[in-house]
């Protein structure tokens, strides 16, 4: 039996004598989109960053492919294959487009902290960087500074670093945040094309995404996760709405 | 003026001015070359090789400040530990010299990059505050050493050495101060193209990166604190080399190399400059050396002229001289120039006079203190001479400088205009 991408074993997490997160158990597969939902305050942002190495848990522990990363620091979480964007646009803004994607690539490239290599000839780190520019459709935006894009653009470029390292689980948190519902679509578009065949961990506000999106969903109130099930399971779960859907789930249907 | 700056400015950030041809470099050679043709005395010569390691050391130091964005008040420490280290190598081999003098900045920098390893191991932890707290607390702590630690710092004299006494290289023997100059500049030429290249190597793009937003950096795989630990290496070590250069050129150390007023000093320079652009350092250092050493000719207080133009471009052109100059990139392009030159002169007039009516105003005030008693007459501007003590000569600037003043005032809106204009993009696909 192959372990599973994402593991999640009694997980705790609390700040001072507020327990954010507790008890979590949650595994999720190889190639699976996963969907974490919950209403405001539920502790979904906390559970990315313990996830992802921002914090430490307090008890529990967090497995990738079956190893455990608790308390690992993010840099070494990333090495291993885990790559993650960010609810509030987290790019470098007063470097181009073009390289806060090439960023993305240079540890998987195996630049390390190279100074002897001149990374503008590049040949293959900069033809890389182009694909991924194709892919996120920010070709024409290539030169431009980072800081100086449209607000769907950045988010679009902080999809394109977060893939651009070629990292097998790709957690996003909140990728379509603050964004207009022509803008979604695509947003939700380019994240199917881009983390095709790989692990993706999604949170989101966003109803029609998640429904439309993710293979199961974990739904998270107040730190404990409630039910973990495909969409139309949690959708018909009284537990569900009655905690946190309510009314809600029929205007997002 | 400073504030619709954004588009110029930012551009040259990103791409630290495009000097990715040759050409700026030999240029910047055939330059060094021929300035002591053109500026043969010892004293310019002297200035001259002054300007040069004071560039090295501000490059050295915005490989911090404007490629990592670590702020650092201790910066003279790796200079004057690579000066220290190089003066005892010096000394050393003067009974019997087996390396010739060029080789020398080598173990400057060498010195230099071994302390910035060692502290920059704790001091790069953190970023912001934190590390410009303890960039502070360990250079007052190697400031102190110098005075405890004799044998090595030598004391209040400081050290000193003859770098005559090394083997010759190629016939010189350095006595010459034109010997000096070449053998500076090419370490000049050497020690900045290192630096250039940096900034284009993974390396240099990631502490960009990490100065721009480190978490994200993190998550790219890379530690945030090794980034700036190696930048900070890599400081140190062009800065000990920049130390190395002084120690060859003035033939003496003392604990002011270490001092937190030169500390103070290179952030002062290489602000002035403009920490965005890779030759913003060069030119702050160009501009500061000739005010501390022409300037400080001619008047008293110059470090308060200094310290105005600090404080003034700190406020008006937070990026600096060069950015300054690079505001004019965009005009430029658009073929606009030409618009901007005739509000320029218009203020041209009423800018000198307010520079220098002020400029008699302190100077005055300052005759009027500190001259000596009985010694009433001053003489300002080579051919002005009137007594500081009485009112009619204060009066007189007072009021040239406020006229003047109230003129420029006036002129600002027309420059804006013909800014705003200047920087239009052509709207009609121009």
């Amino acid at each position: 039996m192959t372990a599973a991408a994402i593991e999640l074993r009694n997980l705790n997490k609390s700040f001072g004598l507020a327990k954010i997160i507790q008890d979590v158990n949650l595994e999720i597969k190889k190639g699976e989109r996963h969907a974490i939902i919950g209403p405001n305050g539920a502790g979904k942002s906390t559970l990315f960053n313990l996830i992802t190495g921002k914090y430490a848990p307090t008890t529990g522990q967090v497995l990738l492919h079956g190893q455990d990363v608790s308390g690992k620091k993010p840099f070494e979480i990333n090495r291993m294959g885990l790559s993650r964007s960010f609810q509030i646009t987290n790019i470098f803004h007063r470097m181009t487009v073009f390289e806060n994607v090439r960023c993305g690539l240079l540890w998987s490239m195996g630049y390390k902290y190279s100074f002897w290599t001149m990374v503008n000839r590049q040949k293959e780190l900069t033809r890389r960087t182009d694909e991924i520019l194709e892919q996120i459709n920010l070709t024409k935006r290539r030169d431009m500074l980072a800081g100086a894009l449209a607000y769907a653009e950045q988010r679009a470029l902080e999809i394109g670093i977060t893939i651009a390292g070629g990292a097998d689980i790709i957690m996003l948190d909140e990728p379509c945040a603050g964004m207009s519902m022509s803008e979604t679509d695509l947003i939700v578009d380019l994240i199917r094309k881009v983390t095709e065949s790989k692990t993706l961990v999604v949170v989101e506000h966003d109803m029609g995404v998640i429904f439309d999106l993710a293979d199961r969903i974990s739904v998270l109130v107040y730190g404990e996760i409630i039910e973990t099930d495909t969409p139309e399971r949690v959708r018909a779960s009284k537990a569900v709405q009655e905690a946190y859907l309510g009314t809600t789930l029929e205007e997002a249907s | 003026m400073s504030t619709p700056s954004t588009n110029p400015l930012t551009a040259g950030t990103s791409r630290l001015i495009p000097l990715n041809h040759a050409l700026p470099w030999i240029i910047a050679a055939v330059v060094l070359l021929l300035l002591p043709v053109i500026f043969e005395s010892r004293g310019a010569l002297t200035i001259m090789n002054q300007m040069a390691i004071t560039i090295v050391f501000a490059l050295a130091y915005n490989m911090l400040l404007g490629q990592g964005g670590m702020l650092s008040f201790g910066h003279a420490v790796y200079m004057g530990l690579g000066g220290f280290f190089s003066m005892h190598v010096l000394n050393w081999m003067s009974d019997d010299p087996w390396l010739p003098l060029p080789v020398l900045p080598i173990f400057g920098g060498f010195f230099g990059l071994l302390f910035a390893f060692l502290i920059g191991w704790f001091s790069t932890r953190r970023a912001g505050t934190t590390f410009a707290m303890i960039s502070l607390g360990v250079g007052q702590l190697v400031a102190s050493m110098s005075i405890i630690i004799v044998t090595f710092f030598g004391g209040e004299e400081g050290i000193s050495g003859d770098r005559t006494e090394m083997l010759p290289f190629f016939g010189w023997d350095f006595g010459q101060q034109q010997e000096v100059y070449y053998l500076t500049s090419v370490w000049l030429l050497i020690a900045a193209l290192g630096m250039y290249l940096y900034s284009r190597t993974p390396m240099g793009r990631l502490a960009n990166a990490v100065r721009d937003n480190e978490e994200r950096a993190e998550f790219l795989g890379y530690s945030q604190r090794n980034v700036r630990w190696i930048s900070f290496c890599a400081s140190g070590f062009f800065a000990g080399i920049a130390g190395a250069l002084f120690a060859i050129n003035f033939e003496i150390l003392t604990g002011e190399n270490l001092n937190l007023a030169t500390s103070g000093q290179i952030l002062l320079v290489t602000f002035l400059g403009g920490v965005g652009f890779f030759i913003g350092p060069i030119i702050g250092a160009i501009v500061f050396t000739l005010l501390q050493t022409v300037l400080s000719l001619h008047s008293e207080i110059w470090a308060l002229y200094v310290g105005i133009l600090f404080v003034a471009t700190v406020m008006f052109f937070p990026f600096g001289l060069t950015g300054l100059l690079a505001l004019h990139v965009l005009p430029w392009k658009l073929g606009k120039i030409g618009y901007l030159v005739k509000p320029y002169a218009k203020m041209a007039i009423p800018g000198l006079v307010f520079v220098l009516s002020s400029a008699a105003v302190l100077e005055i005030l300052f005759h009027a203190r500190h001259a000596g008693r009985g010694d009433n007459e001053m003489t300002i501007y080579w051919w002005l001479t009137f007594d500081s003590h009485s009112p009619l000569p204060m009066i007189i600037g007072l009021v040239l400088a406020g006229v003047s003043a109230y003129a420029l005032v006036k002129l600002v809106p027309g420059l804006k205009a013909a800014w705003d204009e200047a920087t239009k993009m052509g709207e009609a696909g121009k």
